[in-house]
Formats: C-alpha cells, sequence, structure tokens
C-alpha cells in the first residue's frame, strides 16, 4: 500500500492485516555537481525499487512516502530524528524498515531502532532495459527474502 | 368553405416553425456536451488493450511468471506500470495465465515456495491450486483472476484480468 487516497482507504479497513512499514531514505546535496547527479540517481533507483517492492506486498507492507534529508550534514541529528519516526511508526507497524544506499546510515546501524536495509549504491541507467530489470529483480528477491525472514 | 379548408392555423404553422427551429438548435447545443460526457464509458474499451508477453513455445506445464511494461499515464504524469502472470498449459494443452494478485489483499503470489504444486501468498499465508482455485480456509475467498488472452502468430497476447466465481 502506498500513501495514496485509495490505498489508505483499503489500510483502514483491513489495518490488522497491515504490519509493516517500509520507508525509503535518500539523501540530497547541491554542493558539487558530480556527487549531486549520482545522488540523483540513487534517488530515482531507490524509488523504482521500493515501488516494486510494494507491488509484491501490498497487502502487508505500507510503503511511506521518501523520507529525504542533507548528505552528511550532522548524521547524529538525523539518527536521533529517524528514532522518533520509527517510535511513533511503531505503535501502528510491528516492524518497520529503512531502505537506503546511503552508507552513513549502515555505519550507525547500532544506534537505529529499525531494521536497515542497506544496499550498496548502483547507479541504474534513466531509460529501463532488459539489465536494469533484471537488477531490480534481484535486488527485489533479496529484500524480499530479508523481509519475510522478520515476518516468520 | 374556406375556414374548413385552412387545416393548419397561423398560430399552429408559428408553433411548428418555433418548436422544429427551438429543437434544433437544442438539440446542436446539446449534442457535444452528451458526447462530452458520455466520452470516459467509450474510451474504457480501449483499455482491454492486449500485450506480448511471451512466445508460445516457451509455455512448460509447470507455471512460470513472466512480466511486461504498459506505459500508464494518468493526466499529467506518464509512469511505467509492470504486470505479472504466471502462465503454464493443463493437461488438455490449454493456456492457463493466471494473474498474480493475490484476492486477500493483492499481494503478489509465488509458485510452490510454500507447498509444491501450489501457488502461496508470502503476506498472510494464502495458498491456491495450480488451477488457481483457492485453497479453502486460508484468507483468500476467491480463485486468481485469469487473463483475458490471445495467441497470434506464436505469440501469446494478454488483457485485462477477469474475476472468477467464488468457490
Amino acid at each position: 500500500m502506498k500513501w495514496d487516497k485509495d490505498d489508505l482507504k483499503v489500510y483502514y479497513k483491513s489495518k490488522e492485516y497491515v504490519d509493516t512499514v517500509c520507508i525509503p531514505l535518500a539523501p540530497i546535496s547541491y554542493e558539487k555537481e558530480e556527487e549531486a547527479v549520482k545522488l540523483s540517481n540513487q534517488y530515482q533507483s531507490l524509488q523504482l525499487l521500493s515501488t516494486e517492492l510494494e507491488r509484491n506486498y501490498v497487502g502487508r507492507m505500507m510503503l511511506s512516502p521518501l523520507y529525504t534529508y542533507k548528505k552528511d550534514k550532522n548524521m547524529e541529528m538525523e539518527i536521533k530524528r529517524m528514532n522518533q519516526w520509527i517510535h511513533d511508526f511503531q505503535a501502528d507497524f510491528k516492524h518497520v524498515f529503512l531502505l537506503t544506499f546511503d552508507v552513513n546510515w549502515r555505519k550507525q546501524e547500532k544506534d537505529l531502532d529499525g531494521q536497515l536495509i542497506w544496499l550498496p549504491g548502483t547507479s541504474i541507467e534513466a531509460q529501463p532495459t532488459e539489465l536494469t530489470k533484471k537488477w531490480i529483480q534481484e535486488q527485489i528477491s533479496q529484500i524480499s527474502e530479508l523481509i519475510q525472514s522478520y515476518w516468520d | 368553405m374556406s375556414e374548413k379548408k385552412q387545416q393548419v392555423s397561423r398560430r399552429q404553422f408559428l408553433n411548428y416553425t418555433l418548436t422544429g427551429v427551438g429543437g434544433f438548435m437544442a438539440a446542436s447545443m446539446l449534442a457535444p456536451m452528451v458526447r462530452f460526457a458520455i466520452d470516459p464509458v467509450l474510451k474504457a474499451s480501449s483499455a482491454s488493450e492486449m500485450h506480448a508477453v511471451v512466445e508460445v513455445s516457451e509455455i512448460t506445464k509447470e507455471p512460470q511468471r513472466f512480466d511486461w511494461t504498459v506505459e500508464q499515464v494518468d493526466a499529467w504524469y506518464t509512469s511505467d506500470v509492470t504486470h505479472s502472470a504466471w502462465v503454464y498449459k493443463n493437461e488438455k494443452d490449454e493456456i492457463i495465465p493466471l494473474s498474480p494478485v493475490c484476492k486477500h489483499l493483492g499481494c503478489q503470489v509465488n509458485w510452490a515456495t510454500n507447498e509444491p504444486d501450489e501457488f502461496y501468498c508470502p503476506c498472510h499465508g494464502g495458498r491456491y491450486y495450480k488451477s488457481g482455485e483457492n485453497v479453502p480456509n486460508t484468507p483468500p475467498n476467491a480463485p486468481l483472476d485469469l487473463y483475458e488472452f490471445e495467441v497470434r502468430d506464436g505469440t501469446l497476447f494478454l488483457g485485462q484480468p477477469v474475476p472468477r466465481q467464488e468457490v
């Protein structure tokens, strides 16, 4: 389910079946062109991945809107804020997954109160090709396996 | 005598002409409005487009998952939407294209991941037999939808998923 008026209607009708929320985390920076391009590419990949993931688990997973923050600025504050989000979400969802390409979260994973799914940064082409599709499928099946292991 | 011959009075004649002209004017105004109002109904028929999915020769007795992408336009926003189908041939060599969308809450079902020869939904443990019929006493209460399909020049084309009767 997504943050979308039709999906939300279904969500409130069948709330007891939706026990998982997934929050994609994407950093933003305009300082250097090269980095900005890389980050925007990861942002798009993350959107592709998370929508595909949501499609697989419509009935049990709520896909939260993408969470954006300034790259490398005060990670401690970000962790603190993220933990607040997680605690708020935990009132409604048993499992909170964070999906990101940003290695900074990975470095401080132990301080996070949700399950971090860190994907090693890969950039994909803007135009989805056969190879991209394969890559997405591959990533999805691995993430799925991980998520299902928490569900059991 | 002349009174009797005059079957259409001046008043009647004017009435008829005015109604006629008025009616024509009303119709010419209403016709485009009606057309505009029922436009979505007329457009819906083009939604049942068929999409090439796979060569028929690739379809086996064992269900396989095939994906295809459709460009969807919502107002000003165009997005690529992926659709999937589980396709196999049954004993009578008929093609069975099943929708992978679980009838419980819409997750994607997988083939033979939990029980052999059954579709399984990882979200809430819904199960379906190979035919797509739901296993009783599991969350789903209807069989998996069947796609409209067509075979053209050895290629399988799929349309819209069609719901089936409850078991």
